[in-house]
């Protein structure tokens, strides 16, 4: 699968995607009608006539919005079950494939090329999502892509961004992210703007490796090479010397000045809340706009679980995490992070357990950006990925007076987080709660409590002896 | 017709009558809707108090419309960025 028209062709016969051939407003209906959608576990949507702009100028939203399009994209059956998709991601993003450096004339996404006064930012159908955003986020299902000037190293990242006017955008990588680190420690003390281009529609594993907390250094396109089992083609911008697939529906070419800022924000966020964070972003000089013929503009309305947004991170997120607690020499079974907790709550399962492998496990969350705010931890008989089985441990397990552990900090908390207050957002103090789910080390084996399942609590004779009869006890 | 705006503020109480440089998103219908620039403008809390003035539409930091437009008058316009490094509340440099 080559790009986002391949995996178009992909969705439709899995029959996940509907087109929308009605005319349809940028502003506002586009982002209800995806919104109701995703409450209802929908389809993928593709909009194609969007009001204001010619035929052609499309708009697809929620390509990857459940674990089905996951499978898709991953080129796994759609029915794959999610401990599989998984596991197979974890293997993938392991593995390292070299890009493939095309010349642009080979490059779909140079089709069309506007450098300066020529690129108008207003040629592309960005909608306005929710009703109350500050503006037209036409970033939000992207890939912004940045450079490191000493190492050369190439960082991807999802993050937010929107139309200013006909020369900025606005964005708000979080402070904590690898896009405000390189900006902050190689541009910021140089007075040198950041070049940076903002990717549209490539590939849906281009995007969701975006969305990876990947380490410094780790060259995303290889990453996104291995995801996809293919080399990903690279081209360079018109610029910048930064590289961008060549395949992807539009690219926008600009830099990010250090002496200048426009307001960003607010917007309807993951955490399922428009939860503030306004005018402490970024500014984001439009230099060029290349795109395809027909260009696609992909999208997400993320607000409220599930949707793309709480997917991807769902995967991305918890691998990153599994690797991360096990580089900590932490017997992790699985990670798992229910989409329905939007990366605020998570599920370790370790071999071993006891409240000081769940102290370690609260060290490793909170050691640098602390994106989550909870984490249960559970033994290793219980399947992460199974939301009846850790409700189970937490609602029994989970000493109330003796097995929470909670730590407080300043400067390094989700500035989204909605339980937060304003200042508590402006100061990045938040606290962070970990749940130990699992039996006292200390406890005589005896003394545990059986669970009382047929294959627990019942000795494998009796099991043996209810199996042979099954069928005699007549359902 | 008056034309009409949108602006943001964290919270309704800090927007305050008089003259003030104010970021200003530019309603009117079609593919440029939400244009923003930055103005020096006078601002009312009514029309009545302001003759002749445009619509302002106010939204707070976490985008609730406040039901009750102010007015505002454009008296020039500004840079559609303000001076600052990435990362600065555009809030607290405007106030300067
Ligand atoms: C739909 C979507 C939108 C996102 N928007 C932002 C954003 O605006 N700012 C941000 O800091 N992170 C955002 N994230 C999370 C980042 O993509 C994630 O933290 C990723 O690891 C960032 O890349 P980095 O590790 O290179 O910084 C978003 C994630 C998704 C799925
Ligand atoms: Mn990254």
């Amino acid at each position: 699968m080559k790009d986002l028209r391949h995996f178009i062709g992909q969705l439709e016969q899995n029959e996940e995607l509907v087109r929308i051939k009605k005319e349809v407003d940028w502003d506002i209906e586009l982002g209800a009608i995806s919104r109701r959608v995703y409450d209802q576990y929908g389809p993928c949507l593709w909009f194609e006539k969007i009001k204001d702009y010619p035929q052609g100028y499309t708009v697809i939203n929620g390509e990857c919005g459940t674990w089905r399009r996951v499978a898709i994209a991953m080129g796994l059956d759609a029915n794959t079950p999610l401990r599989e998709i998984y596991e197979e991601y974890e293997k993938r993003i392991e593995g390292r494939v070299q890009p493939n450096i095309v010349d642009r004339k080979a490059a779909p996404c140079k089709e069309n090329v506007f450098i300066g006064e020529q690129a108008d930012i207003y040629r592309l159908p960005a909608p306005l999502i929710h009703e109350g955003d500050g503006g037209r986020y036409i970033g939000t299902w992207d890939a912004v892509i940045t450079k490191d000037p000493e190492t050369n190293w190439t960082n991807w990242g999802m993050y937010r961004f929107m139309i200013h006017n006909q020369n900025f955008l606005a964005g708000w990588p979080q402070t904590t992210s690898q896009f405000a680190m390189m900006l902050n420690e190689k541009y910021v003390p140089k007075n040198q703007p950041m070049p940076v281009a903002l990717v549209i529609g490539s590939h849906p594993l281009d995007h969701m490796v975006a969305t990876a907390p990947m380490r410094p250094g780790v060259n995303e396109a290889e990453v996104a090479g291995s995801l996809r089992g293919e080399p990903v083609d690279l081209v360079k911008c018109e610029t910048s010397e930064i590289m961008v697939p060549a395949n992807a529906e539009i690219i926008i070419e600009g830099e990010i000045p250090t002496d200048a800022i426009v307001p960003d924000g607010p917007f309807g966020e993951y955490p399922g809340f428009r939860s503030g964070t306004m005018a402490e972003g970024v500014a984001f000089r439009i230099k060029a706009i290349t795109h395809r013929n027909n260009p696609i503009l992909s999208m997400t309305a993320l607000g409220a679980p599930v949707d793309d947004s709480s997917i991807a991170a769902s995967l991305t997120a918890a691998v990153g995490m599994k690797l991360g607690l096990q580089r900590r020499g932490i017997d992790v079974t699985d990670v798992y992070v229910p989409p329905e907790g939007v990366t605020h709550l998570v599920i370790v399962g370790v071999r071993t357990g006891g409240i000081e492998v769940t102290k370690k496990v609260l060290d490793f969350f909170i050691a640098r950006r602390v994106m989550v705010s909870k984490v249960i931890v559970v033994d290793k008989d219980v399947d992460v990925f199974d939301m009846k089985q850790w409700i189970h441990a937490f609602a029994t397990k989970c000493h109330p007076g003796r097995s929470i552990v909670v730590e407080h900090f300043v400067g390094k908390s989700n500035a989204l987080t909605p339980c937060y207050d304003a200042e508590e957002r402006r100061i990045l103090k938040g606290a962070f709660a970990a749940f130990d789910a699992t039996w006292p080390l200390e406890w005589p084996k005896e003394n545990i409590p059986p669970r009382a399942t047929f294959k627990e609590i019942y000795s494998q004779e009796t099991q043996d002896k209810v199996l042979a009869k099954w069928h005699e006890y007549g359902f | 017709m008056p034309k009409e705006y949108l602006t943001y503020v964290r919270k309704y109480a800090d927007l305050y009558e008089g003259e003030r440089d104010i970021f200003i998103k530019d309603l009117t219908p079609g593919p440029r809707k939400y244009d923003t620039k930055q103005v020096r403008a006078l601002v009312a809390r009514s029309a009545e108090n302001l003759p002749g003035a445009d619509t302002l539409w106010v939204r707070s930091e976490m985008g609730v419309l406040d039901p009750k437009p102010w007015a505002i008058k454009i008296l020039k316009e500004l840079p559609d960025y303000v001076k600052g490094r990435p990362y600065t509340d555009v809030f607290s440099v405007m106030n300067k």
